[in-house]
Formats: C-alpha cells, structure tokens, sequence
C-alpha cells in the first residue's frame, strides 16, 4: 500500500513485492470478512432466494422436512394469495391487505415525518433542559415494542375504565365508551397514530442533524431583509431539508410497508388494519401454507421494488432540473 | 431601574405571563409540553398500573395514582407465571448476540474500512440489502431451510435458542458492519500507517492503535445488537413453542393473551423490560443518538 507510490512498472521486483502486499492483504481481508459474509449469505441472502423458490411449490407441515422435494404449482400460490377475500379490495368498508398496506404505509410515513419535523424545529430552539428534552422525545423509539404496544392497548382499553375512554366521557367529548381498536376505521387511524407516535423520533434526529448544519448566516441576512418567521422557514429552511426529508421518506416507507410486529400486537391485523407483513404470517404459520405465504410476501417485495425504482426516478429527475 | 420596579411592584401572575409571554413562546410552551406529555404519560401508565392491585385495575374508574405500591403483579408474575426464567432467556440470547457481532463485525468493518481486495463493493452490497428485505419474508424459507438441516443433522429447530442467536446475528451483523466501517473510516489512516512504519504488523497495529481508538463505536455497537436481540418479536414468536423458553417479549405476549385479561401483570413484565433499556439508553445517550440516524436499529 505504502510501496504503491514508487512506480510499480519500472522494476520487477519491487513490482512482485507490491503484488504479493497486496494479495497478502486481499487474504487478510477475506479472512476478516469472511464469517460476517457467510452468515448473511446464508441465513439472508440464500433465504431470500430461496423463497423465491418455495412461493412456486406446495409447500406444507407435512413436507416441511423434505421441502425441497414439494411439487411444483407455477402461479398458483400467487393466484390463491391474491383471490383471497383478506387480501383483495371489497369496498370501502374493507380495503383489504393490499390497499390497506399502501395506505397504512403512505400516511403514516407523512405523519411520522411531519412530527419529527416540529419536533426538530422544537428541539432546534435554544431553552433550559434541551438535552433532557431530546432524549426523553427518543423514549418511543427505544422502548421495546411489545411493551409500548400493550400500554397503549391498556390506554385505549374498551371498557368505561380504559383510560382514554374515561378523560373523553369527563370531557363530554363522548357519551359512551369506544372501542377504539375494534371499530373499523378507528382502528386503522389509531394504528397510523401509534406508528407516528413511535418512529418520529428517527426523523426527528435526521432532520435536526441538517437543521443544526444550516449556516446561521443564511438567517441572519434574512433578517436584514426583514424576513419574517414563516418567510425563514419557507425560503432558507425548508430548502435545506428537502435531500434529508426525501431520504428519510424512503426509507422510513420501505421500513413501515415490512413492519409486522406494530399491527400484530396492537390489532392482531384485525378490525380493517391488514397489511401484507401480518396477512403473510397468517398464511404461514395460522393455516400453515408456506407456499401462498411466501407469494404474499414475493407481492410485497415487488411492490416495493416497484415503488423504489419510480422514486429514485422521480428523485434523479428533480435533482437534474435544480 | 428602581422606580421602574417599584411602579409596578403588585405584579399578579397574570400580569406577569403577559408581560413575559409573545405568541411565539406561547406556542412553543404549548407544543413542547404536548410532545412531552404525550410521550410520559404512556410509561407512567406503564410504570404505575403495575403497582396497582386486581380491584385498582378492573374498577369502574381508571386509578390514577395507585393508592400504595402494592407488588402483587410483580409477584403474581415471578410466581405463578415464571418470568425470571423469561428474563434469563432474554439475556441468553441478547448477550452472545451482541458480543459475537461486536467480534464478527469489527473484523469485516475493518477489512471493508481499510483494506482493498476484490468483490469488496459486491459483498458489501449485498449485506446493506439487509435493510430493504422484509423481516416477514426471510422468516419462511429460514424455517423451512432451518428444520430440514435439522431433520438432517439432528437438532432441534423449534426452541433453540441458539438458532435464534444466528438468526439474530444475521439481522445485526449487516447494521454494525456499517456503522463500525464508517466510525473506522474517520480514524486516519496516517496514525495507523505510522504504527505500519515503526515496525507493527497488521494485526498489532488493529489491537493497539486502531480498537482503542474506536471503543465509543464499539460499545454503541454492543448496546444497539443488545437492544435488538432483547426487543425481538417477529423470529422468536416462531421459533420458540414451550413458555420454558420463551424471550420476554413472547411471553408477555402469552400473559396479555390469557383468558381472564390481567393488565397489570402485562405492565409489570413491561416495566421489567423497559427500564434497563431506558437506563442504558439515558446513561450513553451521547453516544447512542448519532448511530440512531445512522439507521443503527432498524426500525
């Protein structure tokens, strides 16, 4: 590496000494590399694959052990996963898994982004206890999910002594007690809620590391220019954020759409908040039908392939006119 | 100054706000104390009705304030439900996870950090797809593939904790490489080729001058594969069968399940869960929060 600069070409024999360095750090590396790479390849990569494979084959409890031997269906598991009535549109009142996925992923990716945008800007203002502040707004993040999960099925507990349903019928607001995870609709909008809840303060971060990089003078001109508040955040702000946002919306979308244990715990994907990660557990490990499980879950990885491959194009193009 | 003061020296506390208070600092009051009273209240919920008694819980009216600390959750929940074996399991998976990623990690770090060989940027590709594939859809073909290997070889499948180690590992592994590679990227590499020059050999310039340089790296690593492993839902709810074996998480599952509802007992399990997390997290959050943005859980 070091030798590298003394022309390798002129003489052979220093030319083979940079060789043999080099090879002796390409082994060394791989030797390093090697035991992460193998996991990976075997436990993601090769799954990956392979569950390419078993979406095209029956595959059950009963031939579990000798699956690679199951028959072969073409498209059927993928024509039984989406005739199913859990998975297609059926109307208003039940959007089924597919729609729902998209909607559920779609809105609370935005809210979820709107929220760590306040939350920024909040935390972007110089006061006493900031620091507290910002690590008691990462609090929903950290915790393990099954337990803010169960706490806010507890507070939003059907019965007149659920918490929520108790402030609200104080309130006046309402007169009977609501059951909010088990009301079509309901459910799905306090779901999307929850999702908000827990993951703003990933984008609460993103967005306050970039907000913390803006060059102050940039504020400053502006008020020499007697730019008021909103005409700051319009013109220097948001223009600063719009890379970070984008990158944020992207992966926050492909996070949320393969999210599983959120609406499992809280809904049990009931209630109208199917989405296809919980639609795919059914499948698999309710009704023990690999084979349509893993189309569920092949449908869904296209989707986001196919949603990714408009995004990064839409977001070259806007990048080229600017 | 003085008689400014003493002219308006009957200041109500009305008068005061008014005086004190612009829209600005009004609104921003208001949505700070909405933010923060939305995030505390649902771990005061947590942390209080797990001191609460059965009548507490299953009242007409919510308690608010749990008249005493009462502890009969915590014991319903270490005698009858068992749960220390639950915590153990979760440590006996959580632990290795970390450790042997933070070791298997830095080692691949290091090498896509620093050193050049081919297939590098293939490999490394590969491993960052992690983030893109579903959790959901690597569980099927891993079971199907794990219990046939199993059958084969004669090991159990289902309640093995360390096939949920490995499975673990996979998910992680991907994460902490990344991290760990871009802490290493901005050691510089003239302190390490001094250490090269003085007559070190690689690996003497990896142990002594390169790993210390990057503990702070390290141990976020080690908390956030901990935090991972210790919070997992999806791979443990179907490998594990036997409530023996449970992880946390799973058997709090099973308590919230139970016919006759419980919520203290849940909360109290939930309670246990949290507050270490939380403890770690406020003790290290200066190192925490930047691998956070950098996507270090995956969440």
């Amino acid at each position: 590496m070091t030798t590298g600069t003394t022309s390798p070409t002129t003489r052979p024999s220093s030319r083979r000494r940079w060789h043999s360095l080099q090879a002796q750090e390409a082994r060394l590396a791989w030797r390093l590399i090697l035991p992460t790479a193998l996991i990976v390849f075997g436990l993601v990569v090769f799954p990956a694959i392979f569950s390419i494979w078993i979406s095209f084959h029956k595959v059950g409890l009963g031939n579990l052990n000798d699956v690679f031997h199951a028959p072969f269906v073409g498209l059927e598991n993928y024509r039984r996963a989406v005739t199913d009535f859990a998975f297609v549109w059926q109307g208003g009142g039940n959007m089924g898994a597919y729609v729902t996925s998209i909607v559920y992923s779609f809105t609370s990716t935005i809210l979820t982004i709107i929220i760590g945008l306040v939350a920024a800007l909040l935390l972007n203002q110089p006061f006493r206890a900031r620091g507290l502040s910002r690590a008691i707004f990462l609090f929903p993040y950290v915790a393990p999910i099954v337990s803010v999960a169960f706490v806010w099925r507890w507070i939003l507990d059907p019965r007149p002594s659920g918490v929520l349903n108790d402030i609200l019928m104080r309130l006046g607001v309402i007169d009977l007690p609501l059951a909010y995870l088990s009301t079509r609709g309901l459910a799905l909008i306090l779901v999307i809620a929850f999702t908000g809840w827990r993951y703003f303060p990933f984008a609460m971060l993103m967005i306050l590391a970039r907000l913390q990089a803006i060059d102050g003078t940039l504020y400053e001109a502006a008020d020499v220019d007697g730019a008021n508040t909103w005409q700051k955040f319009r013109h220097i702000t948001m223009p600063e954020l719009r890379y970070v946002v984008g990158a944020l919306f992207l992966l926050r979308l492909i996070w949320t759409f393969n999210k599983f244990d959120d609406i499992f715990l809280l809904t049990g994907g009931g209630f109208g908040t199917n989405v296809l990660p919980v639609l795919t557990y059914q499948f698999s490990f309710r009704l023990f039908d690999f084979g349509v499980g893993a189309a569920t879950a092949m449908i869904l990885l296209l989707t986001l392939v196919v949603f990714l491959v408009i995004y990064v194009g839409m977001f070259m193009r806007s990048t080229e006119e600017v | 100054m003085t008689a400014h003061r003493a002219n308006d020296e009957p200041r109500t506390f009305i008068e005061h706000l008014a005086r004190h208070m612009s829209w600005r600092r009004f609104l921003f009051s208001i949505t700070l104390f909405f933010f923060l009273a939305g995030i505390l209240f649902p771990f005061y919920w947590m942390v209080s009705s797990s001191f609460k008694t059965y009548a507490e819980i299953g009242g007409r009216h919510p308690v608010y304030i749990p008249s005493e600390l009462r502890p009969d959750a915590y014991l319903e929940l270490f005698g009858y439900w068992n749960f220390q074996r639950n915590i153990l399991n979760s440590f006996l998976v959580a632990i290795p996870t970390s450790l042997i990623a933070v070791v298997l990690a830095t080692m691949g770090a290091y090498a896509a950090a620093r050193l050049r060989f081919r297939g590098k940027d293939l490999i490394l590709n590969s491993i960052l797809i992690v983030y893109l594939f579903p959790g959901i859809l690597l569980i099927i073909p891993l079971f199907a593939m794990l219990a046939n290997i199993g059958a084969k070889l004669g090991f159990e499948v289902q309640d093995n904790l360390a096939i949920l180690v490995f499975t673990y590992l996979a998910q992680t592994l991907p994460v902490a490489l990344y991290m760990l590679a871009n802490y290493f990227r901005t050691i510089p590499e003239e302190i390490e080729q001094a250490g090269l020059i003085d007559g070190c050999t690689r690996s003497q310039v990896i142990w002594k001058i390169t790993l210390p340089l990057a503990v702070p790296a390290l141990v976020s690593v080690v908390i956030y594969t901990f935090m991972i492993a210790w919070n997992e839902f999806l791979y443990a709810l179907v490998f594990l069968n036997s409530r023996d074996m449970f992880t946390m998480p799973i058997k709090i599952n099973t308590i919230f399940n139970d016919p006759t509802p419980r919520p203290h007992v849940v909360m109290a399990a939930s309670t246990i869960m949290t507050i270490p997390i939380i403890i770690i997290f406020l003790a290290m959050e200066r190192y925490l929060a930047e691998g956070l943005a950098a996507g270090g859980v995956k969440g």
